[in-house]
Formats: structure tokens, sequence, C-alpha cells
């Protein structure tokens, strides 16, 4: 129908259509429009979840990748047994997770209440907090990993300090915390950002409430602050646990996992699984006990999301 | 960003500087890793142990690592990386924004699980379905082509996520004023909700951009082709390629794989602060 014509169709006198044809009209527009992220859903997420659990219940030969046995749950019950390396990587990852969604919380809420005070050029500052999260991972690793060498530049300033020299990434008791630092590096920024955004939705009248009554700083902070900061802070949380569960870069480019698997992340562990050891099913069984665990995490995230509504 | 004047000097003195040592704080890393990147090699490590304002101010200047990096294929893996992220960025934007605009304009069934799929999916990390995802692209052909790399970005929830709240907010009269005078929905799309948009546009391109500039795991299963080498991999195969890394041109990869997201993000970095603050993310 050409312009003129559907003018005339709905403009100057002319009878409307019953509500419910244009509704319906609207209703097929609306799915066309949704129409490509849904395939780019099935496509890039869906199918290829199915594919992985499919596949997590077969067993390819080994001499030739096409014969496929059914298996039932064989592959879950050799993870959860016999497998050498599944439940260290399990391990590892959950520590990793904790540790470092832990000391970024703390540390990029003490500086969206640093940012939000009053001072010169804060916002620039606070920029440059948030610039690392575009610095691609690979590059934090790189130089990351070139500063924990032993004769590095953290190293240096250690002697600077008159301390030992640490074996960071060496060392199977350090290596993980030497990866939360460069994690933590890359995220504290973002995730201040939204704690900053939630800051600001505190109106001052109850903070000067609260001072007025004699309420000094910290009990400002601790019993209304926080509170009320409430909503962000479970965002932050759980979207941060999203964004470190599934950490490969570091592990890949800088540790191999070690040392001793003491940086075995579950993500690396798949991609090992996958391309050095063969064994394609292991590794989609992997994937589908992992999609469970972040599809559960998702959803809290979503609700979250969707409560503010 | 409103700023209101500092009440008591003392005390805005103090949290400025203590705003400025955080932020060198984070910035110490860009800055060794600027600096080195235009050091001959040899000087890199000699004025580490123990640190002084040696280790991070060259004491002679040169571009021959970048000169040199630019000669190994660098380069060509940094198109690489600007084509594919185009792509992404590109298509990426008109999924989410015809997908934003449809399920918070339009009246369907169904259209808040349809949203609720979309943000819950898509928030599912690409990397746990990159194995097998692999193998579907393989065959399918796109294995070593801009597209087939270009699609580990391509759904965003967040993107989504930020365009709907934001298209909630535009009072629906517009679009039923615009709708009586016979434009159709994605024309209200383009001409009338999309230039009040560009705030969560912008927000939503830059996640885009910075997401797929830094995938990693994705080009290394479908692009085994070094011709198709995207910067990330570029980059970590000159420290582990080779017995001995050259840090200068590690350093000056480095830097050049920074500058890009970390300029734009400089840029337009208070699109994507207003986005998320008004989002309803918080409070």
């Amino acid at each position: 129908m050409s312009e003129v014509a559907r003018q005339g169709a709905s403009g100057q006198g002319t009878p409307r259509k019953p509500d419910n044809a244009i509704k319906w009209g609207d209703a097929v527009t609306g799915y066309l429009l949704a129409l490509p992220a849904v395939v780019a859903l099935l496509y890039l997420r869906v199918i290829p979840a199915v594919d992985a659990l499919w596949e997590s219940f077969h067993q390819r030969s080994l001499f030739d990748q096409t014969q496929k046995m059914f298996v039932g749950l064989e592959n879950y019950v050799f993870l959860f047994t016999q497998s050498p390396t599944f439940l260290q990587s399990v391990k590892v990852t959950l520590l990793f997770v904790v540790l470092t969604v832990a000391v970024q919380t703390v540390v990029a809420l003490a500086l969206a209440v640093l940012f939000t005070q009053k001072g010169w050029g804060m916002s620039f500052w606070r920029t440059l907090v948030f610039l690392p999260i575009t610095i691609p991972t690979a590059v934090s690793a790189v130089v990351w990993g070139t500063a924990f060498r032993g004769d590095g530049i953290i190293n240096g300033f250690l002697l600077r300090l008159g301390l030992d020299p640490q074996p960071f990434l060496a060392s199977s008791s350090q290596a993980l915390w030497s990866i939360t630092i460069l994690a933590s590096w890359i995220g504290v920024g973002y995730w201040m950002v939204f704690l900053i955004a939630g800051l600001k939705d505190i109106p001052d009248e109850v903070k000067e409430a609260a001072s007025l009554d004699g309420a000094g700083a910290f009990r400002t902070f601790f019993s209304i602050t926080l509170p009320l900061l409430r909503r962000p802070l479970a965002f932050v949380v759980v979207a941060n646990t999203v964004a470190n569960f599934l950490q490969f870069v570091p592990a890949a480019i800088l540790t191999q996992g070690g040392p001793q698997d003491s940086t075995r992340f579950v993500m690396y562990e798949i991609y090992t699984q996958a391309y050095v050891q063969g064994d394609v099913s292991l590794a989609d069984t992997q994937i589908v006990l992992v999609l469970c665990v972040l599809l559960a995490i998702v959803a809290v995230q979503f609700r979250l999301l969707k409560a503010k509504d | 960003m409103q700023q209101t004047e500092p009440k008591s000097p003392g005390l805005a003195v103090f949290n400025t500087a203590l705003g400025i040592f955080v932020a060198f704080l984070f910035m110490l890393p860009v800055i060794w890793m600027v600096t080195s990147s235009i050091r001959p090699n040899a000087e890199i490590f000699r004025y580490l142990s123990p640190l002084t304002i040696w280790s991070v101010v060259p004491t002679r200047v040169t571009l021959e690592n970048i000169v040199g990096l630019l000669q190994t294929g660098f380069a060509r893996a940094l198109v690489n990386s600007l084509v594919v992220t185009m792509i992404t960025t590109g298509l990426g934007l008109i999924i989410a924004l015809l997908a934003g605009f449809s399920v918070s304009v339009l009246e369907f069934p169904g259209r808040d699980v349809l949203f609720a799929l979309f943000v819950v999916g898509f928030s599912v990390p690409f990397d746990a379905v990159a194995v097998p995802l692999s193998a579907q692209v393989r065959d399918v052909g796109l294995t070593n082509t801009y597209f087939g790399l270009a699609l580990a970005g391509l759904g965003n929830g967040f993107a989504i996520y930020l365009l709907r709240q934001f298209f909630l907010g535009i009072p629906r009269s517009l679009a039923e004023a615009a709708r009586l005078d016979g434009a159709s929905w994605l024309r209200i799309l383009f001409s009338v909700y999309l230039p009040l948009a560009k705030g969560p546009v912008t927000a939503a391109g830059l996640t885009l951009f910075v997401f797929q500039w830094q995938t990693y795991l994705w080009p290394l299963l479908v692009a085994s082709d070094p011709s198709m080498q995207v910067g990330p991999v570029a980059l970590a195969g000159l420290v582990s390629l080779s017995g001995t890394v050259d840090f200068s041109q590690m350093f000056a990869g480095a830097l050049f794989l920074s500058i890009v997201p970390a300029g734009l993000m400089l840029w337009l970095q208070r699109y994507f602060v207003q986005s998320v603050a008004r989002s309803g993310m918080t409070g």
C-alpha cells in the first residue's frame, strides 16, 4: 500500500479500522522485527547448547571421529568419579570466582564512594579507573604476565621496598591470586560505574537527615547508604560472577592451567579436553554442566533487573 | 556530570588527591606499556630491579619496535580485527535495535517472555557454547571468514536491555501520532525513536565493539588460517611462538590493540555512564 493510500485509510474523517485489526498488524510487525534476534539466539546459543546436550550422551570412537555410540550418562559419571582434572577445574573456578568477585565488589564500592565525593576533575579520574575494561584481555594478560615475571617490574618494586621477590605465576600457591589481581584491574572500574549510578540515586535528603541526627560518616554509610545500595550491589555480584566464570585467556596465554593445575579454569579444561585430548563428547558434557550453572545465575540476574520495572 | 562546588576546600583537596592517586595506580600498567613500547628491547628489563624512575621513563626512545612489529603480519591482524569488529557492531546494533523496539513499543502475545529469553539467553557468555558452535560454523563453511569471526558478538543481551529500557521511557503518544499519519513501524523506529536514542545507541554500540574487539577463544577455534588471524591472537603468538620474546614488539602490539577501544571509550564514555545510570540497573 502506498503512503498516500494508507493516510487516506487512517486519516481525516475516514472510519478507523477496528482495534483488533490494528493490534493484529502490530503483532506481526513485532514478531518480524524480533526475528533477527530470535534467529541469532537460536543459532548462537540454543542450537549449540542442544548439540552439546545430545553429544554428552554419546562417545566418539578414537579411531574414527564420525563413529558415535550412545552411552547414556556415562560421560557424566566419568567426570565426577574418574576424570583426573574435572573436579580440580571446578574447585579452581569456584575459588577464583569467590575471590575475584569479593575483591572487586569491595574495591569497586570503595572507589564508587570516593568518586562521588566533592573534588576537582573527579569524573576524569574515574574515567581512567574505568579504562582497563576496554583493553583486550589478551593485552592485559601479556602486560601483567611480563610484570609478574621473576625479573619483572613488580618484583623490582618489592626489592625497592626491601622485600623478597615472589614467584607469582610460577607458584601454585600464588598463581590464582595473581590472576585475581589482573582480573580486578580489568573489572573494578566497570562495576564501579554501576555502583556510582546507584549512589547517585540515593536522595541527598536521606543522607542529610542522617547526619542531622548526629550520625557520623561511617554510621551513615553502613546503616543508610549500604542498605539502599542493596540492589545495585546484588546486580554487580551476580553479573560479575557470570563475567568471571569462564575465565580463559590468562590460563591459555600465561599459565597453561598450571602450575600443578592451580589455574585450570573450567573453560580451559573444556578447551584442552576438546582440542588437546580430542575428546569432544567429554568437553560437551562439561559444557552442559557449565550451561546449567550459568543459566541459573543469569536467571537470578534477570530477576534483579525485572524487580525494578 | 554535575560537579557541585566543594563546601570545605580541605576535604575536596584530599578527595582530589586520593582520586588522582587511585587513577595513577590504575594507569601504571598502561604507562609502563606505552613507555616500554618505545624503548629498545634490551632496555626493558635493564632498569626494573630494583624499581627506579628509569623503569618507566625511557632513556632512549625508538620507533624500531613499531616498525618491526608491523612487518610481522601484525598489521594484517589489526585490519582483520577492525573489519570483524565493524561487522559485529553494525549488524549487532541493527539486531538489538529491532529487537529492543519490538519488545518495548509493539504489543503482541508473548512479548515479555521473548524479552526475557533475549536477555537471559544472550547473557550466557558466548564462550560457553563456542566449542559446539565452532562445529556448526565449520559445517556451513564459515571458518576463516570475516562473517564467521563476527558471529561471536552479534547477540548482546545488555544492548537489547539498554535500548528497550530507553524506548519504554519515550511517550507512546509520539508513536501513535506518527501511526495516525500513516507511518510504518519501521519508519517510526528510524525517524522518531532513533534520533532520540543517541546515548543508548552509542552505549550499545560501544558494548558490542569492546566485546568483539577482545574476543580470543572464538578466533582460536574458527580462524586457523594465519591471514585471518585477529589482533589478540597475533599478540599471544608473539609471546608463545618464539622461545625468545621480543618484549618491545609485544608491548607495541599491546599498545596498538588498546588504543582503538580505549580511545573510543574516552571519547564516548559519558553516553555509556549515562545509559547505565538511566537503565534501571541500579537503585
